[in-house]
């Protein structure tokens, strides 16, 4: 179940700013091989064990990884935070909508390609499936935001 | 317009971005070198071609009011969508006499045209902007 907040909260169970998050936090976290691996999928980059990277913009540490990077493993690392997704790209989305059991805040929709038996959970309350069901409730939540003049 | 294009050499890469509206945000998939180039534009500003440049992101102390204060420049704000509220946007759409390049993917509330919407592309060590598809 990928859980999604619509209404931002200010709590320290969120995640608001992925890069300020990251390089104080989950980037001085060991990576595992699936991080590492999740490192070159998203920045074309090569992690080294004293957490230098290598890519084709050249080298630095691994607080120099692009904020959909970071975001991504905000997520990974600590599912059991909400963390925004709202400065991720396509291509960071697609990986973190085929992911299961974490919690996300986006406060618009993202058209990103969403796994058809993908469970999602809106606000914790209602469930769809696929990309479908993540669109149809969109457009219901537009048409509210339109009642109620958001 | 403050620049209608910047152009120059960060080896091994040449950039040559031109901008086509007031506004204009850089958006596309992550890791396409967004940062790299705000970071490389923190030098460039030094320079007396692009001394105009004003950057911004989520490090900058008192963004809103150090904003506001901006006239006649070319300004880039890294991390824009968390970032930039109600107030901000309008600023940008009123506040005529500067020239924006945002790393933003949420353009509601934003006076754009489809010009606007860029995204950056290498190609042979060639750095451009272009339309987003």
């Amino acid at each position: 179940m990928i859980d999604i907040y619509t209404e931002k909260k200010e709590s320290k169970d969120w995640i608001l700013q992925n890069d300020l998050y990251f390089n104080l936090n989950t980037g001085n976290e060991e990576m595992t091989e699936n991080e590492i691996n999740l490192i070159h999928r998203v920045d074309d980059a090569k992690l080294t064990p004293d957490k230098h990277i290598e890519t084709k913009y050249g080298l630095g540490t691994i607080r120099n990884l692009s904020s959909g990077c970071k975001t991504l493993l905000n997520i990974v690392k600590h599912p059991e935070k909400v963390v925004c997704v709202e400065e991720c790209g396509p291509n960071v989305l697609k990986i973190i909508f085929a992911m299961d059991n974490i919690k996300i805040y986006m406060s618009r929709p993202s058209f990103v390609e969403i796994p058809d038996d993908a469970k999602i959970r809106f606000n914790d309350a209602e469930v769809v499936t696929g990309g479908t069901g993540y669109h149809t409730w969109w457009s219901k939540e537009y048409e509210r935001r339109e009642v109620n003049g958001l | 317009m403050v620049y209608r294009n910047i152009a120059f050499q960060a080896d091994p890469f040449s950039y040559d971005l031109t901008f086509e509206d007031r506004i204009t945000l850089v958006g596309g998939d992550s890791a396409t070198g967004k940062t790299v180039l705000y970071e490389i534009l923190e030098d460039l500003r030094l320079t007396d071609e692009y001394k105009a440049i004003k950057l911004f992101n989520y490090k900058s102390d008192r963004f809103l009011e150090s904003l506001r204060q901006c006239r006649d420049n070319f300004i880039v704000i890294d991390n824009a969508d968390i970032l930039i509220d109600d107030d901000i946007r309008k600023f940008i759409n009123f506040e005529f006499s500067n020239q924006y390049m945002l790393f933003l993917r949420n353009c509601d509330g934003l006076n754009v045209s489809d010009n606007s919407f860029k995204v950056l592309k290498l190609e042979d060590n060639r750095i451009t902007l272009e339309e987003e598809l």
